[in-house]
């Protein structure tokens, strides 16, 4: 008879426990890393009264969480992709709308810069259009240097959500060691069931961790969960190694991410995660961008520089130089075993061969070097040693070491990244804007033959020899020589050179005829140079002499603006792939409310049912004692 | 699949974060009246378009320059039609003077007007235009280029030519240096003059002189020597016999490709002499004027022969200067033509530019609108299919 009363007690309890599985259920329906939980009925052991085997109720055997490690590890992995692509495109999107379609004003300051030498062209003696020229250098300048300031800007912030994800991750990995301390602990004491709540919290943790970085997980036979971040430990069992920050072995400015389980940064091994996106967006978006406007404000520089040196100011001077920049950045790795520096310079013919890469020097054993591309480490060609006397030339850039390297040395080389940050517009004075020609050449007045003479050009601005006045005298039909030199040849149109210029004669000169080439001193209304220098806007200087600067802006505009759009199509299509990861992960691990509402209904016609059997053995009961009752009374 | 509630409305976000991104993006293409406003919305046009920008405002500049060279042009072009009307005068003056009816001071008469012509070509020549420069400097337009001397003038100016870009890569002189225009003036008849000796004593005149055939001179120097009033020899540099001849009044005398009209009566043992044309300055011929009809001769006898032989020569200076002043003209009236026919381009190159970047980034309204439309549309009925399916719960239906 007690049957009755134990096997519905058995029932009630079990049956209130599963609503309070269900009631759990719903409360937690919208707290994160919570897994639907259910109750684990089984039916108590039976009792023999020797004839038949009799069933003594329910037991609940346990309560477990609907939780697929596979959906899980899925939707980590995918949100540490999303969390890459999210600060990637945080930072290409930022650039995006910071530079719009002109970066940020630069293209149309450079083409107020082009016209205004060309309004210097049209009026070489107006001080008002050299004063124009002047502020429109200025105005390239600040162009420059705002589009740069801004990217500094980024890698900036990029530095400080370095060291926030860090603290982070630390923080997490703290959480997570202390997690697998109770876990193991309660499992030991749970006869080795596990606790769900911690087990959730761990999940959670684990997921929260995989925003910021992308980790592998193992979990150890006393439960406790091992997580490995860029091949090195972040938490074995109740132990956490720390991640930390370190500066760049070149610049100690950006951050890279050590490790308290190695010496060596593990950064390169970063590739997902918040903290993935963060340095690929410096490695990938910035500093590239950077040192491609680099690149275009150094061609704008040299070039404009070095037609100035070609003429002659309004003082009857040979020009100054117009714009000045940082020269190429060239640092040795703070790793190196000794104190050998490198400078590098960007050789005056070099624009034709410059790149906005950056190259990594290495020194191998013997005392030999090797170059490799400092984005991919693909193996670069050069030239020379890298001593004073035969400098390293690698693409335009010559490169001159302190002394002999020890092997292993490493030195970055940096032709253009800080040219865009540091270009200033250094000439004040209009009037030593050189838009006249060096050189005048003109024919003897008492020369009786048809020879006419061009005004001349010059070819090297810097030869000392250039403002020397230099006589052509015809000794012979066909025959001239400069300064009564020896005779050469002469034809009728061919270029004659000498002292940096370059003159053309044709007609036909008599004998002793003379043709002179002087300073252009008086030459104050001549135009020559500002139109050459006008037309470098679009006059193919790199790349061999196939992009001009406008070429290369135009390129830029694009280049930026193609990555920026990869990056957002590539972070739509991981959103909609993280989405059906977690989707996935909710469909096994989460509530859902109409399912908990019928659950509760079952449970509870469940308790009522289990109830009635508890009153009706209540009614037997007193059945039964009321009948003996009869019989005694 | 199970469908959390978390689920759809974690995705419900997403998709209305999507909605109304797209939305400000059409919204800021519209208020912004262009198809794309970051590089990333169009990447390639955007290159492009800054390409064709820079092209653009390189060809306006062309246009502003060409504007520049047409004003510059037009003076020089003014100033040298001055310096023809004043040549032609001189050269009635001098035709004038060359008639045997006139008088010594009648002659210093005409030497005064001819010295007021000296003075007017010197200030034609030493033309500013507005911006204060001397248009026949060369290069060195700051200060005056001619100065008048004793016998002409000095020029203080160079050769050089200022060149303005009026395409790419198409320039167009600016002007003509003082030099070429003034200076370099052949004498003669452009090839070779004919003079008489100063110790002549006939009347022997020089006239016509032409090369008949320029293959056979040879650039030489010729002396016409008459051993007889009626024989004449021509003598080479050498002193060799070229060729003689009988002479009548008015024959021509024909040798190396050359011919050289003489009429008059030359005496025995009088000379011309047949040498290569040089230049000469137009100052220096205004001066030979000025100075010959000031020397006072009588119009008769050897001496007026002299006089008017030295006029004559005169004459043809003139002519050389006024071929000369056609030429420069002519050359700047195609400098002219090549700037109206580039402007023509350029305007047409300019709208072609201005039509790329509009297709390119011009924004299209209608369909701007429209997508704005069903942007907002999609919106209003994703809010509303939210709204309704969050009232779906069976908790509601247990009571």
């Amino acid at each position: 008879m007690s049957d009755i009363f134990q096997i519905s007690v058995s029932a009630l309890q079990a049956f209130q426990q599963a609503i309070n599985v269900t009631s759990n259920n719903v409360a937690n329906a919208n707290t994160p890393g919570y897994d639907k939980e259910s109750i684990n009925l089984q039916e108590a052991l039976p009792q023999s009264n020797g004839v038949a085997t009799v069933g003594s109720g329910v037991a609940v055997e346990g309560i477990s969480r609907a939780y697929s490690q596979t959906a899980a590890n899925q939707n980590n992995a995918s949100q540490a992709s999303l969390g890459q692509l999210n600060a990637l495109q945080s930072y290409s999107s930022q650039i995006d709308n910071l530079f719009g379609t002109t970066i940020g004003g630069l293209s149309t300051a450079v083409q107020g810069y082009y016209s205004a030498w060309q309004t210097v062209a049209n009026d070489p003696t107006s001080t008002a259009a050299r004063q124009a020229l002047l502020n429109q250098a200025q105005s390239v300048a600040s162009s420059f240097q705002n589009a740069s300031g801004q990217l500094n800007a980024l890698n900036g912030d990029i530095n400080q959500q370095i060291s926030t994800d860090v603290q982070q991750v630390n923080s997490i990995s703290s959480a997570i060691a202390t997690l697998n301390n109770q876990i193991t602990q309660s499992t030991a004491q749970n006869g080795g069931q596990a606790p769900n709540e911690l087990l959730d919290q761990r999940d959670q943790q684990v997921a929260n961790l995989s925003k910021i970085v992308g980790v592998s997980t193992t979990t150890d036979s006393n439960g406790a969960l091992n997580v490995f971040v860029g091949g090195q430990p972040l938490v074995l069992q109740g132990q956490t190694y720390q991640l930390k920050t370190v500066g760049n072995q070149y610049n100690a400015s950006q951050l890279e991410i050590g490790t308290s389980a190695s010496t060596a940064t593990i950064s390169s091994a970063i590739t997902s995660g918040d903290l993935g996106g963060l340095l690929a967006a410096r490695n990938q978006v910035v500093n590239p961008a950077l040192s491609q406007l680099g690149q275009v404000a150094t061609t704008l520089a040299q070039t404009a520089n070095t037609q100035q040196a070609q003429g002659l100011d309004l003082h009857g001077a040979l020009g100054t130089a117009l714009f000045s920049t940082g020269s190429p950045l060239a640092t040795a790795s703070s790793l190196n075993s000794d104190n050998v520096t490198a400078s590098a310079t960007i050789n005056s013919n070099g624009l034709g061969s410059l790149t906005a890469d950056s190259y990594v020097i290495t020194a191998k054993a013997g005392g030999t070097l090797s170059v490799s591309n400092a984005s991919d480490g693909s193996s670069v060609s050069f030239t020379g040693a890298g001593t004073a006397a035969n400098p390293l030339v690698v693409n335009g850039v010559s490169i001159v070491l302190s002394g002999t390297p020890a092997a292993g040395d490493q030195f970055l080389i940096q032709p253009t990244a800080q040219a865009a940050s540091t270009i200033k517009s250094v000439l004040s004075d209009p009037t030593k804007v050189a838009a006249a020609g060096a050189v005048i050449a003109t024919a003897g007045t008492s020369n009786t033959g048809s020879g006419q003479i061009t005004s001349g050009t010059v070819l090297d601005g810097t030869n000392p020899n250039l403002l020397t006045p230099a006589t052509i005298t015809f000794t012979g039909a066909n025959t001239y020589s400069i300064n009564g030199g020896a005779n050469q040849a002469y034809t009728a149109g061919s270029n004659i050179a000498a002292n940096g210029w370059q003159v053309q004669i044709s007609g036909t000169p008599a004998v002793g005829d003379t043709f002179s080439v002087a300073s252009n001193t008086a030459g104050t209304g001549d135009n020559r140079n500002a139109i050459i220098a006008g037309d470098q806007q679009t006059t193919g200087v790199l790349n061999s002499g196939t992009i001009s600067v406008t070429g290369a802006l135009s390129g830029l505009i694009t280049g930026l603006g193609s990555q920026a759009q990869q990056i957002n199509t590539a972070q739509a299509a991981q959103t909609q792939v993280a989405n059906q990861a977690q989707t996935s992960l909710q469909s096994t691990s989460g509530v859902n409310l109409d399912e908990e509402a019928a659950s509760l209904l079952q449970w509870q016609q469940s308790y009522q049912a289990a109830a009635q059997a508890l009153a009706i053995g209540n009614s037997l009961f007193t059945t039964l004692i009321n009948s003996v009752n009869g019989t005694f009374t | 699949m199970r469908i959390t509630q978390g689920t759809g409305q974690q995705q419900f976000l997403t998709a209305i974060n999507a909605l109304d991104e797209s939305i400000n993006q059409t919204q800021g293409q519209i208020s912004a009246n262009q198809s794309f406003t970051t590089a990333s919305q169009n990447p390639i046009a955007a290159g492009e378009v800054n390409n064709y920008n820079q092209t653009l405002a390189q060809s306006q500049q062309f246009s502003t320059n060409a504007t520049g060279v047409q004003a510059n042009l037009n003076t020089e072009d003014s100033t040298l039609s001055q310096v023809q009307n004043q040549l032609n005068s001189l050269r009635s003056l001098v035709l004038e003077a060359n008639s045997g009816t006139l008088t010594a001071s009648n002659r210093q008469a005409i030497a005064s007007q001819a010295q007021q012509i000296q003075n007017s070509l010197l200030t034609l020549a030493n033309t500013q235009n507005g911006n204060g420069e001397y248009i026949f400097a060369g290069y060195a337009v700051q200060s005056q280029p001619f100065t008048l001397t004793a016998a002409g003038a000095t020029y203080s100016g160079d050769s050089g030519v200022r060149q303005v870009e009026i395409a790419a890569g198409q320039t167009v002189a600016n002007g003509d240096s003082g030099d070429t225009v003034f200076n370099q003036i052949s004498t003669g008849n452009g090839t070779f003059t004919v003079a008489a000796n100063s110790a002549n004593t006939g009347t022997g005149l020089i006239g016509a002189s032409t090369v008949s055939d320029p293959t056979q001179y040879d650039g030489g120097t010729y002396t016409i020597k008459f051993t007889a009033p009626d024989t004449y020899q021509v003598l080479n540099s050498a002193n060799t016999v070229v060729s003689s001849g009988s002479y009548q009044d008015g024959t021509t005398i024909s040798f190396d490709g050359l011919q050289v009209a003489l009429s008059g009566a030359p005496a025995t043992g009088d000379s011309f002499t047949v040498a290569p044309s040089t230049n000469q300055s137009l100052f220096s011929t205004v001066q030979n004027i000025v100075n010959v009809l000031n020397s006072g001769v009588t119009t008769t006898g050897g001496s007026s022969t002299a006089l008017n032989n030295n006029l004559a020569g005169s004459i043809n200076n003139i002519d050389q200067a006024l071929a000369q002043m056609s030429d420069v003209r002519a050359s700047v009236g195609g400098r002219l033509n090549a700037i109206t026919a580039q402007q023509s381009v350029a305007t047409t190159q300019q709208t072609q530019l201005q039509t790329s970047i509009s297709n390119l980034q011009g924004l299209n309204y209608a369909q701007a609108i429209t997508q704005l439309d069903q942007q907002n549309t999609t919106l209003q009925a994703a809010l509303q299919a939210y709204t309704m399916t969050q009232g779906l719960s069976l908790f509601k239906y247990i009571q």
